[in-house]
């Protein structure tokens, strides 16, 4: 096997490792025992279809959140504004969803949802792109700040004219059934949501490395002067590049909502944007690991709620998990660097004894 | 038998993917000069930073006086009475002379009186005629260069190290520089002088240590070798003598009008510059870098505006024309700087080469990149350039130097139909690279492409061009037949200095000098 690559799984593997064993010693300040806990973590996971099958509910948002991160981060931009994004393409799912719901076919109208929300992320994070191509705005606030604005934005809503019959809640009336994402395991909430999510993810390698604008926002992130001695434009790039990260983000936006909510309340799913980033990093932002990384902090989620249920060990202790592993993850990547400087120097030197 | 300064004791130096440096042991003595000779990337500098303290050394030592130093940092190195000049100063334009040499070597309240005298009186003691309170961004490039050397004296420097000295000075101005090497190590102290040009090194040197590919391959006294001999070390092997046809030039193909173009800090960067290069011809602009030559490139492909005059290209007004329809209207540019304006070093050898082109729809289906076709373009450019890889798959930063540009005159010579801009294009090479470059770039001409080949390196000029002009602070001094340059007019217009039509204002040396400096690619 190429040593780089297996480096990777080597490395991603005991970030994972020790993250985990740095968040099991915290739990013995708990008085709890690590080893069980994490044995019941597991044996949880897989005590029936629902759970399991949750997983990947789970890891749905996530995928889409982290192809946000990454999509921006391959053209040298930072979106950390998906939250803003998927909050964006929530609203619309539920807006589109009441306005179609029932009065066209379930699927026709699924698709009108799909586009919208897409569409909703989209414009929102395309604005991000477009103020940095034209103001040279610094990328990175300005869309950790969107986020704030699209949250009040929805809270808004949800307190006027999405508010819920009753007017006692902020929150939206349900969704009607036939705009519901169909469930494709029987007894599970597992959703198509999940399967469009892994397409999705698969379509933005393709778009990336096959296509000359995915050439485009690679050469523009690694090598923006080049860029600009080849013809081409950042600027439009950078609204390019915002453009399908918001849109990616507000897709999550339409499987939460169609697929696992069927509403929308305040304040909901206030970290995936965050863990979008981690699972970007932790995937070193190619689109195939991330389903893989969304799938764990998936499994994560899911384990750790049941754990917090049943055993008294606080569910934020999948939190610091999730932040020990990010954590070596990083650093992960300082000792490949390390490696790999140390396996050509090792051939460099037997080459000169030969 | 002279008296050892320090001892290099089986130095090696390993970089990812190269061995700068292995088992390299000399001594160098006080009072005289030493030439490190060699080609780019030989480890000349890689050597002289581990001992300046830029540089760790992976094995190996250092010993003054029958004692092991450590040299962890420059700091070290000064303690010991060692200095370096680096190919690219670290002055600070917005301070004067003075306050560039004490930075960082007097503490508390300066008594700038004291000072000034005691940096004036060094001055004086080399003839270096500099005064202290004098800005750096007013002063030429030469005179910069002495204020590097006089900031090493201050710290009183028994070993001054200079990388490449001569390559930013006219060759005036390096007549100059030669004679205070000459007067600094009367006074029994020593000067590693760093080079790749034999005619200087046997001009300066007591002793010469020849390096290639990171290894000694010989100390030698210089009344012991000559030129001959030192070529055929430092290369390794004959190179063949380029053999240049003429050609007959017809039609112009550009013509530049009166162009003026301001540059990135504002001022003026290109003034009044005119000049026509026919089919088949080879203009060669010469001058001291950072006189408006990079400007020069960057207008004629589009990325610099023009305030004043016109190109035509065939007749044709470009000056509204963007990058991308410059880049389709023909005209390949390779840039100086490879690394950065060039290629994309992360990316592969395949992808590289199709950076200027990836709008065309000859290579992209319904925007899906061609692969196949692509691969197949990119196995020719391999093959053709004698392009030493491991694959066209291989990331561009594997590639040496030398095969960097390879994959960029692949890519510029196709692009450029009609014109075909050189700026630099041998820079950090190796001398066999730089024999193929030039046999490129003849072939280009006789097909009947246009060339601008800019350069500091005079020998190229004289070797490649029809035509020569200079660029000096913006301005194109004149343009003469090759037949009617030598290197001293060359010379002289490169330092502003221009007889003929006695132009008062270009004497001037306190005429500000741009600073920019391009970065130094040899890695």
């Amino acid at each position: 096997m190429n040593p780089k690559i297996k480096d990777l799984i080597i490395t991603t593997f005991l970030s994972i490792l020790f993250g985990m064993i740095l968040s099991g010693l915290l739990l013995l300040f708990l008085d709890k025992n690590p080893i069980t806990a994490f044995g019941k973590l597991f044996s949880f996971l897989f005590r029936d279809g629902y759970t399991f099958a949750d997983i990947f509910v789970k890891a749905t948002p996530l995928i889409f959140t982290a192809l946000a991160f990454a999509f921006t981060f391959k053209a040298s931009l930072f979106n950390i504004g998906a939250q803003g994004q998927f909050y964006m393409g929530a609203v619309a799912a539920l807006s589109v969803s009441h306005l179609l719901g029932g009065i066209i076919p379930g699927p026709v109208a699924l698709i009108i949802i799909f586009l919208s929300s897409l569409l909703a992320g989209g414009v929102w994070g395309a604005l991000v792109g477009f103020v940095k191509a034209k103001f040279n705005a610094n990328d990175f606030l300005v869309s950790m700040m969107s986020v704030y604005i699209a949250l009040a934005f929805m809270n808004y809503l949800l307190r006027t004219v999405l508010i819920e019959s009753k007017h006692e809640y902020p929150q939206s009336d349900p969704i009607l059934k036939d705009v519901f994402l169909p469930i494709f395991v029987n007894g599970t909430r597992l959703h198509t949501g999940f399967l469009m999510a892994v397409v999705i993810a698969v379509l933005c390698w393709i778009f990336l490395y096959k296509t000359t604008y995915g050439y485009r926002i690679r050469v523009v992130g690694m090598n923006p002067i080049a860029a600009k001695f080849a013809g081409i434009e950042a600027g439009r790039i950078y609204i390019l590049a915002f453009l399908i990260s918001g849109g990616l983000a507000g897709l999550a936006g339409f499987t939460e909502v169609n697929g696992v909510q069927h509403m929308l309340v305040q304040d909901f799913n206030t970290t995936i944007g965050a863990e979008g980033i981690g699972i970007a990093i932790l995937a070193n932002a190619n689109p195939i690991g991330i389903i893989f990384g969304a799938i764990l902090f998936g499994a994560l989620k899911v384990g750790g709620s049941i754990l917090g249920q049943t055993s008294g060990i606080p569910s934020s202790i999948i939190e610091l998990m999730e932040g020990f592993v990010m954590l070596f993850v990083i650093l992960s990547y300082y000792v490949r660097r390390k490696l790999e400087l140390r396996r050509e120097i090792l051939k460099l030197k037997s080459e000169a004894e030969v | 038998m002279k008296e050892p300064f320090i001892e290099l004791r089986n130095i090696s130096k390993y970089f990812a993917r190269v061995i700068a440096n292995k088992d390299v042991s000399f001594t160098i003595n006080k009072g005289e000069v030493l030439a490190l000779l060699g080609e780019n990337g030989a480890g000349k500098s890689t050597i002289m930073k581990a001992l300046y303290g830029l540089y760790h050394a992976d094995e190996g030592e250092f010993i003054i006086d029958n004692e092991p130093c450590i040299i962890n940092s420059p700091k070290d190195a000064m303690r010991m009475g060692i200095g370096m000049i680096q190919q690219h100063f670290s002055l600070i334009p917005a301070h004067t002379v003075l306050e560039n040499i004490v930075l960082g070597n007097e503490k508390g309240i300066l008594d700038r009186k004291k000072l000034a005298e005691k940096v004036y009186s060094l001055s004086q003691k080399y003839n270096f005629n500099i005064d202290p309170n004098s800005y750096i961004k007013d002063l030429p490039v030469g005179v910069q260069q002495k204020v590097e050397i006089l900031k090493a004296l201050y710290q009183d420097v028994k070993l001054l190290i200079m990388d490449e000295p001569t390559a930013v000075l006219t060759p005036q101005e390096a007549i100059t520089l030669m004679d205070f090497v000459k007067d600094f190590v009367k006074r029994g102290h020593s000067v590693v002088f760093i080079s790749h040009k034999l005619q200087e090194v046997m001009h300066i040197a007591d002793r010469i240590i020849v390096m290639r590919n990171g290894i000694v391959l010989g100390d030698i006294l210089k009344k012991d070798t000559n030129e001959k001999d030192l070529s055929k070390l430092m290369v390794g092997k004959d190179i063949p003598v380029l053999k240049k046809t003429t050609t007959q030039f017809s039609e112009t193909i550009l013509k530049v009008e009166n162009l003026t173009v301001a540059g990135k800090q504002g001022h003026l960067a290109l003034k009044n510059v005119s000049f026509t290069i026919g089919k088949g011809e080879i203009l060669g602009i010469a001058g001291v870098s950072g006189n408006g030559q990079q400007e020069l490139g960057e207008t004629l492909s589009g990325l610099y505006l023009t305030k004043e005059g016109e190109i035509y290209l065939e007749n044709q007004p470009i000056n509204s024309l963007s990058v991308k329809e410059r880049i389709d209207a023909g005209i390949g540019y390779v840039h100086a700087d490879r690394h950065t304006a060039g290629l994309v070093l992360d990316m592969s050898l395949s992808e590289n080469l199709l950076l200027k082109t990836s709008f065309h729809k000859e290579w992209s289906n319904k925007s899906f990149i061609k692969r196949k076709k692509l691969n197949k373009h990119a196995e020719k450019i391999v093959q053709n350039y004698s392009v030493k890889t491991s694959g066209i798959d291989e990331q561009m930063k594997g590639l040496s130097g030398g095969n960097q540009q390879k994959v960029v005159l692949g890519r510029e010579v196709e692009i450029g139909t009609k014109l075909i801009i050189f700026d630099q294009p041998t820079r950090g090479l190796d001398l066999g690279a730089i024999e193929y470059v030039h046999r490129t770039i003849l072939e280009e001409r006789n097909k009947g492409k246009c060339i601008l080949l800019i350069s500091t390196e005079l020998s190229e000029i004289f070797a490649l061009s029809d035509r020569i002009g200079v660029l000096y602070d913006g301005k194109l001094l004149r343009i003469m037949d090759k037949e009617d340059a030598n290197t001293e007019s060359i010379g002289l217009l490169m330092a502003g200095i221009n007889n003929i039509e006695a132009n008062s204002d270009n004497i001037n040396t306190k005429d500000k000098l741009p600073g920019r400096e391009n970065t130094n690619n040899e890695s």
